[in-house]
């Protein structure tokens, strides 16, 4: 009987509950401050009971803080409440941090409908076909990005579930390790920024959430990285776990125009050189030349990587804004790190100049983003109808501001261009027309959804834009990115009347997202007006005092109060969920972060890492149970779970590391806001 | 009865999807400003506030569309797995318990509050000339009151479903993870999953 099981688990745990507060209450001598502790037992209790947890924690906030109020003027408690009540309601309505979760939900239902995740995952698996477990490997960099965009956990297990579950099945990987995969990989985009757990630890402990979104991007990375080394590390092991493809999988058909000179060069890069120079083999010259473009996309992106970095370097010393150093440095690493994991596929590229193969209205977005990233000279963040003026005006509008006095050019930036340089060409050596082909898949699903997310995430870390703002201008992405991409699918479908096919839809995503964005903003908002409320009544009645007291009374150094609270949430994260957790708890634990000179923002980071395990410790792992919802029959839930355990391990390790090594996750807010 | 409830499900979801709307508005507004402030160096002062103003007005006017398809987060470590009548016996009693008392604290302080601000007629204090902002107190009431219509409709759902051992119908809705739907998304079939070949010849 599986589910008495799990009725008993819930049922000991609040017994434990209910037995430590008969226990340790000082019936004898009741204080207000027990009382606190009581509501707050008593609420975990009843939200473990399952009525909805913003008007738990209203109802019980009010009742308290009545009793509150009443113990130190009778007459005045009704009011006072009423006030309190109405205030703290007013203070969740005008808050301006909050205000950002509406949009960024938004964007991400958007993004979601835009229906792209078939090519990105496609695309992805493609690209990196050589890797041991390539399969499982492109799932969670799938994942790592979808999820990233939109935020929404269970539309990215459910989508894998259907899409990446069946095809690793297939190709043999075992059950546990694809369903852990999909789980852990779906559940990145709650940590990776923009993510929405951040902005409501932000508004919950007062810790500005574009530092928090620098502080947690290299974590999330870092998780990424793990996730994707474990199963690699996993698969040289025990190659019987994910057999390789057959090669017949991997061949990508080239568009027949391009036959005739494949046929006679290997390499698409001279191929395309010696078809320039005349010889064409009867291709069409519009088709060279198209092609052409696209195989220098990655010299020209490098190539104005590089140009921004020595801008960058060279820029005059008074100007304070070293904002293009730091750009280009990060971005620099960024494409470096990617290319070395995936060199041949050329395709860690930002493209910072769009293309032919780009849909039409994610042109005008990769042109606009990827000018944001190569050049924080731009000072639009992510406008489309700015992006007229082309990515290659930002280095020359940053060469207007330089010109005056340069400095002399560091060592180090040689050994930049050295690097570029065997970079480039290392690409053009290895670059085939297969690899060509997979590019220009990438070109059209990767990257545009990679940019967005970086011209979000860099207009907000860079300071050129609030998190409210780049939210707002990502949804106006999110709508082109739908667009561009339902366009394409009813092009490919049938030519005629794909526009207004186009329009209908498009509508239908506008409108839809819209509902479900009331309903998730409604949600997250109206709980934080019970937990307002509830905390306010917490506070009134001193149960904060109480707790303050006793931890400072066992007298824990720093790292044992960060082991302890984070063994807590770790803890709570098996029967609640992180929005319960972070909105009733963090409260309690933020005020006594100052005696022990902890920085919230850190605690912060912790916290987010930590409750990545909450999605996926059972028994309400939601991502397990969105996942079995589409699974074949016969995956069971216990395989999932089998499957999620090594990556919750992973978390754990994780979070060690971050804990050993907090420079990953401040390094960043530290370079960018000291 | 049923036709009671299901048109007070419609008046909720109603007026939730005529709210919701607002998250197009507001996404327009700020992409503009943006590009306003940026591009035509004209920023505007009121923008914040109206930022403000539409964010709340959103999220407070959507909670009984929420309440109405049972949207608000709950713990669901025993939830799921208790039979619909002892569901319908914990969500009862909560209700009358924690939910009507303060929806009706809510409603009630929020009619004061919303009137003592359309009594001095109540500017924003966000910048020195700030736009009116008794309209939008007075949201808490309303959005109070149609929260407990709706919360009156699930008590009686709870008791319908104590006698009858079901729980009563409710109106479909657009779901966040719909199944169906995101099995079109990815051309996926039932009866062959081998059309998600990767790399299946349709990648073009």
């Amino acid at each position: 009987m599986k589910i008495r099981k799990e009725l008993w688990f819930g049922f000991s745990l609040m017994a434990v509950i209910l037995l430590t507060i008969v226990v340790m209450t000082p019936w004898g001598n009741l204080t207000n401050g027990h009382i606190g502790l009581l509501m707050l037992a008593l609420v975990v209790v009843t939200i473990m009971l399952g009525f909805p947890t913003a008007f738990t924690l209203m109802g019980m906030g009010v009742f308290f803080a009545w009793l509150a109020y009443r113990s130190v003027n009778p007459d005045l408690a009704v009011r006072q409440v009423l006030d309190l009540m109405v205030q703290r309601t007013y203070s969740v309505m005008s808050n301006d941090v909050l205000i950002a979760i509406p949009l960024f939900v938004f964007m991400g239902y958007l993004v979601e409908r835009a229906a792209l995740i078939e090519r990105l995952f496609k695309s992805l698996h493609l690209a990196m076909a050589r890797i041991p477990g390539s399969l499982a490997v492109a799932t969670i960099v799938t994942c790592a990005i979808f999820a990233t965009a939109t935020g929404i956990v269970g539309a990215v297990v459910t989508l894998m579930g259907l899409l990446a579950f069946p095809a690793m099945l297939r190709a043999g990987y075992s059950t546990s390790l694809s369903a852990g995969a999909i789980t852990a990989g779906g559940c990145l985009g709650i940590l990776i920024p923009p993510s929405v757990l951040l902005i409501v630890y932000g508004a919950t402990a007062g810790v500005s959430v574009v530092q928090l979104y620098a502080g947690a991007f290299f974590p999330g990375l870092m998780l990424a990285a793990l996730y994707v080394g474990y199963v690699i590390v996993l698969v040289k092991l025990k190659p019987s776990l994910a057999p390789k493809l057959p090669e017949s999988e991997l061949r990508v058909p080239l568009p027949p125009s391009l036959d005739p000179l494949a046929a006679r060069r290997r390499n698409a890069f001279t191929g395309l050189v010696v078809a320039l120079g005349g010889r064409s083999f009867g291709v069409p010259a519009r088709t060279v030349w198209g092609q052409f473009f696209v195989v220098l996309l990655p010299a020209l992106a490098i190539g104005s990587l590089v140009l921004v970095t020595y801008l960058g370097a060279t820029k005059p010393a008074e100007v304070v804004d070293t904002s293009g150093l730091q750009a280009a440095g990060f971005a620099a690493d960024q494409s470096q790190a990617a290319d070395e994991g995936s060199a041949n596929t050329g395709l860690a590229e930002p493209p910072a100049d769009t293309d032919l193969q780009e849909p039409p209205g994610g042109e005008s977005e990769a042109k606009d983003a990827g000018k944001d990233k190569a050049a924080e000279a731009a000072p639009v963040a992510g406008e489309p109808t700015k992006a007229a003026a082309s990515a290659a005006d930002a280095p020359q509008e940053t060469g207007g501001v330089a010109a005056t006095e340069r400095l002399p050019i560091p060592n180090w930036f040689w050994i930049v261009v050295a690097i570029a340089v065997a970079l480039i060409a290392a690409i053009y050596a290895t670059l085939d027309w297969q690899r060509l082909e997979v590019f220009k898949m990438l070109l059209a699903s990767f990257f545009p959804l990679a940019i967005l997310i970086l011209a979000v995430l860099g207009s907000i870390v860079f300071g050129l834009a609030t998190p409210t703002e780049a939210a707002a201008v990502g949804g106006f992405g999110g709508v082109i990115l739908a667009a561009a991409y339902r366009y394409i699918g009813h092009r490919r479908a049938h030519a005629a009347g794909a526009a207004t096919a186009t329009l209908r839809d498009l509508g239908n995503i506008i409108k839809e997202s819209s509902f479900l964005t009331a309903k998730t903003t409604a949600m997250v908002c109206w709980l934080f007006v019970g937990s307002s409320i509830f905390s306010a009544a917490f506070a009134l009645l001193g149960g904060q005092d109480i707790v303050n007291r006793w931890v400072l009374s066992m007298d824990l150094t720093p790292i044992q109060f960060l082991l302890l609270a984070q063994f807590i949430i770790f803890i709570l994260g098996w029967p609640l969920e992180w929005t319960e957790i972070i909105v009733i708890f963090m409260p309690i634990f933020i005020p006594l972060l100052a005696h022990f000179q902890i920085d919230p923002l850190f605690f912060g980071l912790l916290v987010a890492l930590n409750l990545q395990t909450a999605f996926l410790s059972p028994p309400v792992a939601m991502a397990a149970f969105y996942l079995k919802g589409v699974a074949p029959p016969h995956v069971t839930l216990n395989q999932i779970f089998a499957g999620m355990l090594p990556f919750m391990g992973i978390q754990l390790v994780a979070l060690a590391l971050l804990y050993m090594f907090p420079a990953i996750g401040l390094w960043l807010p530290q370079v960018l806001y000291k | 009865m049923q036709r009671f409830l299901l048109s007070v499900d419609k008046l909720s979801t109603f007026v939730g999807h005529a709210f919701s709307f607002i998250i197009v508005l507001l996404t327009l507004q700020i992409s503009w400003e943006v590009f306003s402030r940026y591009a035509l160096d004209d920023p505007h002062a009121w923008a914040f506030d109206a930022m403000i103003i539409q964010y709340g007005t959103l999220f407070m006017m959507a909670g009984a569309y929420t309440l109405a398809k049972n949207g608000h987060v709950r713990g669901d470590v025993l939830y799921g797995f208790f039979r619909p009548r002892t569901q319908a016996t914990i969500d009862i009693v909560l209700y009358v318990l924690f939910f009507i008392p303060g929806v009706i604290a809510l409603t009630y302080a929020g009619y004061y509050y919303a009137a003592e601000s359309w009594a001095i007629r109540e500017h924003s204090n966000v910048t020195a000339d700030g736009p009116p902002i008794y309209p939008f107190k007075t949201v808490i009431p309303i959005a109070g009151l149609f929260l407990l219509l709706q919360g009156v409709v699930e008590i009686i759902r709870c008791a319908i479903c104590l006698r009858d051992g079901a729980w009563p119908s409710r109106e479909e809705d657009v779901e966040e993870v719909d199944v169906d739907k995101l099995k079109e998304m990815v051309h996926v079939d039932d009866v062959a999953p081998a059309a998600v070949a990767p790399g299946a010849s349709d990648a073009r």
